[in-house]
């Protein structure tokens, strides 16, 4: 790779980071559609928004760091109250972020559309005129706030407007005073921080007036709280923090009357040293930079200063000295102004590491590359174990064994520690999909209510890749065909909104992944008729299916039950293309559906597809490899067991009629007499199937490299495997195997 | 035999070793009574099938190797023979006898009921589009060099209906059959 190539591979990695980090905070706000929208989440938006704005910028991509910089003034704005979050900025953001996407997939192809070049034009001037300020209020909240006004002047724009606005909630305000030794001061902040942060919103620290001891410093939180005073004392028990109510008059005008015993009026040193401080503080934006002249005894008066643009409020009457004396600083311990914790150290926030798959890729293969001289060497120790007619032979071939032992352990280690290096939640994928489902949604005129669980389930990294746009083509087909509008919905007396699920659960060696939803269901007449008038099926077929077997028509290529083609889901891609790509991935679809009641897809994969163990069998003279994961039993069958059912081979399992398949049958080999098979059962999800083989040989960890793209073809076969000896082994697939096996049921009539 | 004999005879020459395309080689270089057009001469790999003598240009070979234990792909087609394991690596091996129409079935060369290959028969890997592919070749003949008036663009339709003959290159009295990794292998 190129250095110019590496470092747009860089620049993408981050930047993909950075729009995963907006995504998320924006469905948050995008959830919590009209209701107050948290100030964390606008923040995390804007943070994105600037750090995309300033990685672009560093790696010269215009267009990117131009829009970032329009979404960084729209999202300022909003941050600071001058613009209200109604649906047409947060539609706005939506379709910023979608821009923002594209724009980074032509980057990473190193191209510049000039359709994208427009768009994003288009993008900065709609945001660019976004700009109704907030209503106007009679008064402004925080000139009810019983606050000392030189505490109020050392706030900054954003500071004060997060407590306007918790004033105007009518949440209750705390100080939270606490001290902490020097020493540690940093790590003590942050602890109550971690603390608060879970019980409301810290709207500012201030360094404390009062000393905090002779090695001490002390800060002073405003907090606003979401849950009761017993409670945060509680949460606070075991930290130096003391609480202190702030007071708030009730919101009546000419009623500026303090409810409590006040302390002193700050004297006119301590103003010159929060007026230090103020001046020492210049990387925050100070609306009251120099407004009040150094060592003057009336800032009083002069502070705050109405910034321009902000929402007109009555300023003049600055509250007669306060209740709760929060003094800024009166003898401010350190000379930087207010400590800013997440500048304490340069250290990196995160322990991660950023691994390239392929990488972890190769160090699986070299895994696998172990595993086989391992074997190797077990077979050396067993043979010279055996061999015993020399003493010293079968002593060395103790002790080497004993080795091997522990070498196989340390090995099982590595790998497991690989493997799940390369686990992902797949919640990753779940997070793009829920914002898609906005879009479609709002394509197709639907309402729609998108539920996910089980985003912390976790999977191979590859597998969550490939799983994206299958499963986004299923939340399309809800949303598109499932769900019905909202009229219709009401008449079938349901509820407006449609409800779409995406859910992961785990299971044994298996992920199940669900996409379903509340809507009409599948018609299965329709599907006949369509499935017939295609000449899928013949209609002697047709007559023998089951429900549940008409279902599954919907998979076959070339079906497709809407006549009219649809923006959304009739993209020319079926659902036999989903099925594929789940073949691929050695996994298999399901479809449950029931008419009224709705329609649900069941997505059964392995967990990883790097290392699996797996059965070694013979047929004919043939070793093929089955993974362990889908194999349920075996049994041992005598050629009288199996019986047919019209022609076809079946065996009873305990009462239950199993397919049964002869795997040197189904791939045209040589047939051997023998006097008893060996079945092994395989299941995925619902089905069963009984494979028979001539012989077992064991089984053995394997690494399954794909056959590639010349034999992709190849049915029956997931790809290959060494087991030691420089000999190939072919790894079957069993998904694709049941599915033969049940097309084969499909064909008897 | 026993394998160190068989490792040092399959590194020594042997009399009975076909070297054509060797001397052909060298016949060419000697030979100083060349037109005075200054033509790149273009190097193609030499080989047999059956009888006749084919090569590729040498560019698009990457390595030749010893015909190693193959694995028989069930119900794939007939010209692919099965799947090797070259130093890790899974390449898919062919006969392109079928195509060329040298042969009417394919030989059985996977699998267990497969007997040992001829010893001279060798696998050409050959890079193409769609990732390296292994060839199976009767024997190596050699290098040989090719200037482009040497070499006479064949008929359309000269072999089968896939046209994988690129042209007819002569070189003293030998022909060779020039083939065209891509289409050869295209399925």
């Amino acid at each position: 790779m190129t250095p110019g190539g590496k470092a747009l591979a860089e620049f993408v990695a981050e930047a993909t980071e950075i729009l995963d980090a907006l995504g998320r905070d924006l469905l948050a706000l995008d959830e919590a559609r009209g209701q107050e929208a948290d100030p964390e989440h606008i923040n995390g938006i804007f943070r994105a928004a600037h750090s995309l704005k300033g990685l672009s910028g560093l790696f010269g991509q215009e267009r990117i760091s131009q829009l970032a910089h329009a979404a960084e003034d729209l999202l300022d704005r909003l941050r600071l109250g001058r613009l209200t979050l109604d649906d047409q900025v947060l539609d706005t953001l939506v379709d910023a972020l979608d821009t923002f996407q594209a724009l980074l997939g032509e980057a990473s192809r190193t191209e510049e559309g000039a359709d994208l070049s427009q768009r994003t034009r288009d993008m900065e001037d709609r945001m660019a005129r976004l700009g109704s300020p907030p209503p106007a209020v009679e008064e402004d909240p925080l000139e009810r706030l019983e606050l000392d006004a030189t505490v109020r002047a050392v706030f900054t724009e954003y500071e004060e407007h997060r407590l306007r606005e918790n004033v105007r909630r009518g949440v209750a305000l705390w100080r939270v005073r606490a001290a902490f030794d020097l020493t540690d001061f940093d790590q003590g902040l942050a602890d109550l921080n971690a603390r608060l942060k879970p019980l409301g919103e810290v709207i500012s620290t201030l360094p404390s007036s009062r000393p905090g001891g002779s090695t001490g410093i002390a800060f002073d939180l405003i907090f606003g709280a979401k849950v009761a005073a017993h409670a945060l004392e509680a949460a606070l028990r075991g930290t130096p923090a003391e609480l202190a109510p702030l007071a708030v008059r009730p919101p009546v005008e000419g009623s500026p009357g303090p409810a409590f015993d006040m302390p002193p009026p700050p004297s006119g040193r301590e103003e010159t040293d929060a007026e230090l401080l103020l001046a020492a503080d210049t990387d925050e934006e100070e609306p009251d930079e120099g407004s009040a002249p150094p060592g003057g005894s009336t800032s009083l008066a002069t502070v705050p200063v109405t910034p321009v643009g902000s929402p007109p409020r009555m300023r003049a009457v600055a509250p007669p000295s306060t209740v709760v004396g929060l003094q800024a600083a009166a003898s401010a311990p350190i000379p930087a102004g207010r400590p800013k914790v997440e500048e304490t150290s340069l250290r990196s926030l995160t322990q991660t590491v950023r691994v390239d798959i392929g990488r972890l890729d190769g160090l699986i293969n070299m895994v696998g590359e172990l595993l086989l001289i391992k074997a190797n060497l077990q077979r050396l120790a067993e043979t010279s174990r055996q061999d015993g007619t020399v003493a010293l032979s079968k002593l060395f071939g103790q002790e080497l064994s004993r080795e091997t032992r522990q070498l196989e352990r340390k090995l099982e280690a590595l790998q497991e520690g690989l493997l799940e290096a390369r686990m992902v939640p797949v919640g990753q994928v779940f997070d793009k999909l829920a914002r898609l489902v906005r879009k479609i949604a709002r394509e197709a005129g639907k309402e729609i209510d998108f539920v996910s669980s089980g985003g912390e389930v976790e999977l191979d990294k590859l597998i969550v890749e490939e799983l994206s746009d299958p499963l986004m083509h299923l939340i399309r087909n809800a949303i598109d065909h499932g769900a019905e509008g909202p009229e219709a919905r009401l008449s079938a007396g349901k509820p407006r909104r449609a409800v779409v699920r995406l859910r992961a659960e785990q299971k044994g060696n298996h992920v199940v992944i669900s996409v379903s939803d509340d809507g009409s269901g599948i018609d299965e007449v329709r599907v006949r008729e369509v499935a017939l008038s295609r000449g899928l099926v013949t209609p002697s077929q047709v007559s023998e299916m089951t429900r549940r077997e008409l279902l599954n028509l919907i998979f076959l290529p070339g079906f497709s039950t809407r006549s009219s083609v649809s923006s959304l889901s009739g993209r020319g891609v079926g659902l036999d293309v989903v099925k594929n790509n789940l073949g691929n991935l050695s996994g298999i679809i399901d479809v449950w559906s029931e008419r009224g009641k709705g329609t649900a897809f069941h997505l059964t994969l392995p967990v990883t597809l790097a290392i699996v163990r797996a059965l070694v069998v013979g047929v004919s003279g043939r070793t093929y490899a089955v993974p362990l994961n889908s194999v349920l039993e075996i049994l041992s069958v005598q050629p009288r067991d199996i019986r047919t059912v019209e022609r076809r081979e079946v065996l009873d399992l305990r009462g239950q009629t199993l397919p049964f398949l002869r795997l040197g049958r189904l791939f045209h080999l040589p047939e051997r007499e023998v006097n008893r098979h060996f079945v092994v059962v395989v299941g995925l999800a619902q089905q069963r199937l009984g494979i028979a083989v001539d012989e077992l040989f064991g089984q053995q960890d394997i690494v399954t490299k794909p056959l590639g793209g010349r034999l992709s073809r190849v049915k029956g076969i997931s790809g290959a495997t060494d087991l030691g000896n420089r000999r190939t082994v072919l790894v079957l697939d069993v998904a694709e195997l049941l599915e033969e096996g049940i097309a084969q049921e499909r064909r008897r009539a | 035999m026993s394998r160190f004999e068989a490792l040092l005879d399959a590194f020594f020459y042997r009399p009975d070793e076909d070297v054509g395309g060797l001397l052909d080689f060298a016949a060419g270089s000697d030979d100083l009574a060349q037109p005075l057009l200054e033509e790149e001469p273009v190097e193609y790999l030499a080989f047999r099938l059956e009888a006749e003598c084919y090569a590729v240009p040498i560019l698009s070979v990457r390595e030749i190797c010893k015909v190693p234990l193959l694995t028989e792909i069930p119900r794939a087609e007939p010209q692919l023979l099965g799947v090797m394991n070259l130093r890790g690596e899974l390449l898919p091996v062919y006969d392109v006898k079928l195509r060329l129409r040298l042969s009417e079935v394919p030989p059985l060369v996977a699998g267990p009921d497969a007997g040992l290959p001829p010893r001279a028969a060798r696998i050409l890997v050959l890079k193409t589009d769609d990732g390296p592919a292994g060839v199976w070749v009767d024997s190596v003949a050699g290098v040989v060099r090719l200037k482009p008036s040497m070499v006479e663009l064949s008929p359309a339709g000269l072999r089968g209906d896939r046209d994988c003959v690129a042209g007819l290159g002569r070189k003293g009295s030998q022909l060779y059959i020039l083939l065209d990794p891509e289409q050869a292998l295209s399925p």
